[in-house]
């Protein structure tokens, strides 16, 4: 699906070097797209001049306030000074905390991406050993009913789940904590919110090629060389379904990423997400910008990297394209 | 005669739906059920009468549920009917994403038509502005989006309807693409006919129960994120009801009132589920 793209002009060296090309060539697209419209969306949020400068403030003072920002100058050329200004990595300085909002978010970056990592690859695991787990049983009634519980878990948004954990294990057990990052007790229920989302995620597809693989000749033919069931499931089976997997974990990041921006909120985790939120409710637009930016294109670069992985693990895309 | 024949007719139909039922995936059971109630929530309990969202009334706060005759499911912490806003929060969030639900389907439909019959480099070219959208995370897209042009019902069908017409392109792209080679294609071309008549008669007619689908699954994906963002308050604004504010607000009271929370989280997980399934079923009994 994500191989889709075609830059097929651009004829430069193998076909791993064009498709690592394209693949680049998108990435710029990308973050300059979401510059321009950050940019766009700016201008039409209205003057941010009169939000800056307290209420007494005279049209004298409005107008020297827009002259030190750039706001007379041409459209144009404000949208040069902002790309040129991103470009420096400058989004602008918080109207509530008048520091860069840059920074600012740099700041929070690591509670969110230690987050974002350790909820990514448990789930992960979790859903091979499930699939894993049921391929083995042989059984088709455990496996639907696996597929039952994954479309039940993924009717729930992130968010709502993290509250009824809270409401579970931290109201009525009492056992962990709600909110925060001081211990390692308070990773439990935020990280298990986003893992079971994506076990839900990525359940379905690998009972699909595993339901493939079943009766192909390379499965047959191992399980007759006397082979156990266990290591034709892991050693045979497995390795095929980890591209589909990769690809469609790749394009399912970007709802991880919105799942857990929001779910910030719910466990006051000290994180973008919550920042970002922060900057919408205190009417701080440079924060929302910069924080919506800097997630954006560390997002576009994973998946960049996640793209160039994929070159190099699957040779059917150096054929192809 | 047509009184004679118009029972029978009724009768007919009934017996091939209930049939037809009968033949369907166990998941569309499940999604009917739940969407039943989600649907009696919506649109029959705003017309009962002694309905109303905004009466407050501090004196009978957080009533629990079941506890007062006058208010079914309690109240909230301003001593307003939970029933009453409920059923409006869940309407709004129906309308918004069977809205937006249309305006993306629209936009994928033209869009994979186009990209698929033309092909080359305008294919190229809408494939690629796919591409890019898919590379921002949607929510981070709309919440951009919201914070600067405002949350009006009317705004958020429209954006959530413009960050969501990929998965449309994408599927009718390819749809197309394969259709374009068949015979009765190839044939209506070398008879003579015209792109948009060769649309309307042999691929709309194809693509649509695959669009449909999607779409029940759609609805699921959007109401997801609009609760989400009303939930961080860039969704409906108050006082109107919202299914993401009231569990904002529950969460408030998670100690002393759970059924706060419960109650609204049943109704999103009702709405997301019942679709979700629907599309499931769909599926499986067109695959078949």
């Amino acid at each position: 699906m994500v191989t889709s793209i075609n830059i097929g002009h651009l004829q430069i060296g193998s076909d791993v070097t064009r498709f690592i090309t394209s693949r680049i060539v998108r990435t710029v697209l990308t973050v300059f797209a979401v510059l321009s419209l950050a940019f766009v969306l700016a201008r039409l949020a209205g003057d941010p001049v009169r939000l800056m400068l307290p209420q007494e403030a005279t049209q004298a003072d409005v107008d020297a306030m827009r002259a030190t920002l750039g706001l007379d100058r041409p459209l144009w050329e404000q949208y040069a000074t902002f790309l040129a200004a991103a470009a420096r990595g400058d989004l602008g300085d918080s109207i509530r905390q008048g520091a860069p909002a840059v920074d600012l978010v740099i700041e929070r970056l690591p509670a969110t991406l230690e987050l974002a990592v350790v909820s990514f690859a448990i789930g992960l695991a979790l859903a091979i050993a499930i699939a894993v787990a049921g391929e083995l049983s042989r059984s088709q009634r455990v496996r639907n009913a696996m597929l039952w519980i994954a479309t039940t878990r993924q009717a729930i948004p992130p968010y709502l789940f993290g509250i009824l954990m809270i409401l579970v294990f931290s109201v009525w057990l009492g056992v962990l904590p709600a909110m925060g990052r001081t211990s390692y007790a308070s990773y439990v229920l935020p990280v298990l919110t986003i893992a079971t989302f994506e076990v839900a995620l990525y359940l379905r597809l690998l009972n699909q090629e595993f339901a493939q693989s079943r009766e192909q000749d390379f499965v047959r033919t191992a399980l007759a060389k006397g082979a156990s069931r266990a290591r034709v499931v892991i050693r045979h089976q497995l390795p095929n379904a980890l591209l589909p997997l990769i690809t469609v974990a790749g394009i399912n990041l970007g709802v991880l990423v919105g799942g857990l921006v929001v779910l910030e909120t719910v466990f006051n985790w000290p994180g973008l997400g919550r920042l970002i939120v922060q900057g919408v409710e205190q009417r701080d637009y440079p924060i929302v910008q910069a924080g919506v930016v800097v997630i954006a294109v560390v997002f576009v670069l994973i998946n960049l990297i996640v793209d160039m992985l994929y070159a190099v693990l699957d040779p059917r895309v150096r054929i192809a394209r | 005669m047509t009184a004679i024949a118009m029972p029978r007719g009724a009768a007919a139909r009934a017996r091939e739906m209930g049939s037809a039922l009968r033949r369907s995936a166990p998941s569309t059971h499940v999604a009917l059920a739940f969407l039943t109630i989600v649907l009696v929530l919506a649109v029959v309990v705003p017309v009962l009468p002694g309905i109303d969202p905004y009466g407050q009334d501090l004196g009978a706060s957080m009533r629990a549920p079941f506890s007062d005759g006058a208010h079914l499911l309690g109240t909230d912490q301003l001593g307003r009917d939970v029933l009453s806003r409920l059923a409006l929060a869940t309407r709004m969030s129906l309308l918004i994403a069977v809205g937006a639900v249309a305006v993306s389907a629209v936009i994928g439909l033209l869009v994979g038509l186009v990209a698929g019959y033309r092909g080359g480099r305008l294919d190229a070219f809408l494939m690629a502005v796919g591409d890019v959208q898919l590379a921002i995370p949607v929510v981070l897209l709309l919440i951009v989006m919201v914070a600067a042009l405002g949350s009006s019902p009317m705004l958020l069908i429209v954006l959530l309807g413009l960050t969501n017409w990929v998965a449309y392109g994408r599927v009718v792209r390819a749809m197309v693409m394969s259709l374009r080679e068949r015979e009765f294609v190839t044939a209506a071309v070398s008879a003579g006919a015209s792109a948009t008549w060769v649309v309307r008669h042999h691929l709309l007619r194809n693509v649509l129960p695959q669009v449909m689908i999607l779409s029940a699954f759609q609805i699921g994906v959007v109401i997801t994120i609009e609760s989400s963002l009303s939930f961080i308050g860039l969704g409906i604004q108050p006082p109107t009801p919202s299914l993401g504010l009231m569990i904002n607000e529950g969460q408030r009271h998670l100690q002393t009132d759970p059924s706060l929370t419960i109650l609204p989280a049943l109704a999103v997980f009702l709405l997301i589920a019942g679709t979700q399934f629907l599309s499931q079923g769909l599926e499986r009994t067109r695959a078949r």
